[in-house]
């Protein structure tokens, strides 16, 4: 009796408040994912028992978003928040203060064994500018899939505790997909293993592939300490240029998130092609290369280990 | 090595001029502080107070009525005297600069900057991507002015001509600009022309676009990617495209009331969203990209004056005439709640009659409230007044500038706050950081095991950081070494806390005692601001070892330390005013490259 009074008022409600989408609806677990890497994450945990909501879609980059009132409301309903954390989203705070949510903001990078960010920040590249993203930790963790086994756990925690009734489901989403990354984790290694020792550098234009560096053992070089007032100046790109022959770099790529004009630059002077693009802050949309994680990771695997087998 | 603390006395003596600044630098005091500035309706002047002090106080003389703006973060003032051709600068003395998790604040007094701009009936000024731009309706061009050099006391402006004078705009686009286009059609003596749009220009105003239609053009503001501007039809959107910039007329939806439009906007710099008027008693919440692209708020009575809240993005303020602020959600469109906060002020007559003015300061609503010759603080939460501040005169047109931040003190001038100085005074230090702010913290923050820095002071291997500093302060690297040298002097060379027990080597030699919470003092320095020192006494243990130990370490509530500074000796009270020797303490898992980079990181 009580049941079906609530049923009713909730129905009532959805009627009411017409402008509002979906997820008031039905007694899924709302969640809010604040980019498309850990929007991925989120739904191979929750499956269809979950409501996503993923602020920064495929191709965008969190770093320079700029939330909508749409995203305030959706954090405003949601019972789950996932985020990075270490600086990653800049607008989340703003947001989580406007949407007055009493979600879960979870922070995935909370049990990561953090890089610390050389230089205290890194550079990205926008309309051809430099901008200096300041931050004492490198925030780009997901690019080991070590790491990405700490973000998954942390979603399988974070919905357990806001869904017990779901629990069971999500543990073993969780299992499942843990071990697909474990299946991924080796891949990689050996995909790398089978490298000469000398071919490991590649060069990108954003610094943000730190954690796979330290796990997989491949150099990245970028144009850090660049102007940021201009483009790389003739200087920089020299320097870089000197270090990429030093380390016989054979690999230079683009990003997804990045406008590519530098790298261009850079793989002009340097003589070489630009080699591909690399997936560093988002997914591709679907259909595209990288449409969820264990594709990005195996694309970009498989986008450096081809550039550096070549002679 | 309870010689330490004797040894150290004696060189406070030698230094104790400079010595305050390295205290600053690494305590990072967290400090909020706003500062008022309300322009007179009838007098030529501008008057600062600090909202927490009152006390301290400044006027600036202008030439005529002030319309006021914060630039470039609120780091300058410009206060703009239409009815006068002219418009000053001030330095807002508060300077804020985000820098990853934090904002740094630089606090000095205000001043008026001395070279001032001079034009035909200067009127709109928008503040966007470094460039202040001062539209001059009667002289046909608008002047830019660099907002960074503003903020060292610098004018620098360039002057982008437009094709005929009008009440209008400029504003840039990424690396281009658009202007607000009147007719070409005559008029009648000094009549203003027709506004009839917006134009993509060069910086020498040389026209690149078609005019995008925006009838009787007026009212404009920024947010996110977008800069949206008040039209007869509706509101019209510019974002920086690929080559170039993308318009887009958002008309106004059939359900909004007929007749009215837009014509002044605020935009959210938190959230995508602007906050326009419509007509005299409406508003509009307009989302620029997702629809509805348009929701309205009817109001009881017309509109005195609105603003948006700064620290809570869903959120704006509006005065209505009878007295009454709104609050305002702008997820939700409607009123949140309202409440009397003055006497009605009717909006018959001139729209330049004294009516108040409202701004934002953290959590509060400051209004001006000509008639009672006052400024009114009123909690943005509870619509409630917590305080008023009485202006000379009748306080009109008014912002403020200030927030939260960290104080670092490696540019030691500018501490210089020359009423911060006296300790006794409570209020002084208002605005810095509450002491209910501050928490106990537990021994286990600084739980690990750490290695001094003074021999790598001592090897060289911190010059890098010398020059660094050298670089960026007014001491050269050698002075720096030497100031370094003072403060970093310990015989202690390794520290290994575990549990309560810590464990002091000296020449590999170690001392052991545990340690018991002996609470934590709050210290200010001559500069006016403050740090916490941790402190721990002795419960038991080798004799030789300190009866007090005190953590400095940028901190005011738990967190674990990454580095720290440590003072000890037996005397409580004698070591709190230790001020120019820290032994300063990394772990020793850090390398010496690790600790170099922290040092110029920070």
């Amino acid at each position: 009796m009580t049941l079906r009074w609530i049923k009713h008022a909730v129905t009532f409600s959805v009627i009411s408040l017409i402008t509002f989408p979906a997820s008031a609806q039905d007694d899924k677990l709302a969640v809010v994912a604040s980019f498309s890497i850990i929007g991925d994450f989120a739904y191979q945990v929750g499956g269809d028992h979950i409501e996503l909501d993923t602020l920064v879609g495929p191709d965008g980059d969190a770093h320079v978003y700029e939330p909508k009132p749409a995203d305030a409301m959706a954090l405003a309903r949601a019972d789950v928040v996932l985020t990075n954390g270490l600086e990653l989203e800049g607008f989340m705070n703003r947001l989580v203060t406007a949407s007055g949510t009493e979600a879960d903001i979870v922070t995935l990078t909370d049990h990561v064994q953090t890089r610390e960010e050389p230089g205290g920040g890194h550079y990205h590249f926008v309309n051809g500018e430099a901008i200096f993203h300041a931050g004492a930790h490198d925030p780009h963790a997901w690019q080991s899939v070590v790491n990405a086994k700490i973000y998954v756990e942390g979603i399988r925690e974070a919905f357990c505790a806001a869904d017990a009734d779901g629990c069971e489901q999500y543990e073993a989403n969780a299992e499942r997909y843990l071990a697909e990354l474990d299946t991924l984790d080796s891949e990689i290694r050996d995909s790398i293993a089978a490298l000469p020792e000398s071919n490991r550098t590649v060069v990108v234009g954003h610094s943000a592939f730190g954690y796979y560096e330290a796990e997989y053992g491949i150099r990245f070089l970028s144009p850090q300490g660049v102007s940021t007032e201009s483009e790389a100046s003739a200087a920089d790109v020299a320097g870089l240029i000197r270090q990429m022959r030093e380390a016989n770099a054979r690999g230079i790529f683009a990003e997804n998130i990045s406008d590519s004009r530098l790298v261009e630059q850079i793989a002009r002077e340097a003589g070489i092609d630009v080699a591909g693009v690399l997936y560093s802050d988002a997914l591709s949309p679907a259909g595209g290369p990288a449409p969820d994680y264990l594709t990005m990771m195996r694309h970009n695997t498989h986008a450096i280990t081809s550039a550096l087998a070549s002679d | 090595m309870l010689r330490n603390l004797a040894y150290t006395t004696a060189i406070t003596l030698v230094l104790s001029g400079g010595a305050l600044a390295q205290e600053h630098d690494h305590s990072h005091e967290d400090v909020t502080l706003y500062r008022v500035f309300v322009g007179d309706h009838a007098e030529p002047h501008v008057t600062a107070f600090d909202l927490g002090d009152p006390d301290n106080r400044w006027t600036f003389e202008t030439t005529g009525q002030n319309k006021l703006y914060t630039v470039n973060n609120g780091a300058a003032v410009v206060a703009v005297q239409s009815d006068d051709d002219a418009v000053s600068f001030f330095n807002s003395g508060i300077s804020l600069h985000a820098h990853g998790d934090h904002s740094d604040i630089e606090i000095s007094d205000p001043a008026a900057i001395e070279e001032t701009l001079t034009g035909p009936r200067p009127f709109h000024m928008i503040d966007h991507n470094g460039k202040a731009v001062i539209n001059f309706d009667r002289g046909g061009y608008a002047e830019i002015i660099d907002t960074h050099e503003l903020s060292h006391g610098e004018l620098v402006t360039t002057r982008l001509p437009q094709a005929r004078a009008h009440h209008g705009y400029a504003a840039p686009i990424g690396d281009t600009w658009v202007t607000s286009v009147a007719s070409d059609a005559p008029v009648e003596g000094d009549a203003a022309p027709d506004r009839i749009g917006l134009q993509q220009v060069n910086e020498d105003g040389s026209p690149v676009g078609e005019v995008e239609t925006c009838t009787a053009i007026h009212g404009e503001a920024f947010s996110g990617a977008y800069l949206a501007t008040g039209c007869q039809e509706g509101v019209l959107t510019v974002t920086d495209g690929e080559d170039r910039p993308v318009f887009e007329m958002l008309q106004y939806p059939n359900d909004l009331p007929n007749g009215e439009s837009t014509g002044t906007l605020l935009g959210s710099k938190a959230v995508q969203v602007f906050l326009g008027n419509y007509g005299a008693d409406g508003l509009v919440v307009i989302d620029p990209v997702d629809e509805p692209h348009f929701r309205y708020i009817e109001l009881p009575f017309r509109r005195v004056d609105f603003v948006l809240d700064s620290a809570n993005a869903r959120f704006g303020y509006v005065l209505t005439e009878d007295g009454t602020l709104h609050q305002i959600d702008l997820l939700d469109a409607e009123v949140a709640q309202s409440a009397r906060v003055t006497e009605p002020y009717s909006m018959d007559g001139h729209w330049n009659d004294p009516r108040p003015r409202l701004a934002m300061a953290g959590d509060e609503v400051i209004m001006s409230d000509p008639n009672a010759g006052l400024v009114r603080r009123i909690s943005s939460e509870t619509l409630e007044e917590v305080g008023t501040i009485e202006v000379e005169g009748t306080p009109y047109n008014i912002v403020v500038a200030g927030g939260s931040g960290v104080v670092h003190g490696a540019e030691g001038e500018h501490h210089d706050h020359e009423h911060s100085h006296d300790h006794d005074d409570d209020q002084i230090y208002q605005g810095y950081f509450d002491d209910d702010q501050v928490e106990e913290r537990a021994l286990s923050d600084w739980a690990g095991d750490w290695q001094s820095v003074f021999p790598y002071l001592e090897d060289g291997t911190l010059e890098p950081v010398m020059k660094h500093k050298a670089e960026n302060g007014d001491k050269t690297a050698e002075e720096y070494h030497e100031y370094y040298e003072v403060g970093y002097q310990t015989d202690v060379e390794r520290i290994v806390i575990e549990g309560d027990s810590v464990t002091f080597y000296e020449n590999g030699e170690p001392l052991q005692a545990r340690y018991a919470s002996d609470g934590y003092q709050i210290l200010t320095y001559e500069a006016g601001n403050r740090g916490v020192r941790f402190i721990f006494e002795k419960i038991d243990g080798d004799e030789d070892a300190p009866q007090y130990i005190q953590f400095s370490d940028h901190g005011i509530a738990p967190a674990a330390a990454d580095h720290y500074h440590l003072y000890w000796g037996d005397d409580r009270a004698a070591l709190l005013k230790e001020v120019t020797n820290w032994p300063t303490y990394y772990p020793s898992s850090s390398s010496a490259d690790e600790i170099v980079r922290d040092m110029i990181a920070h």
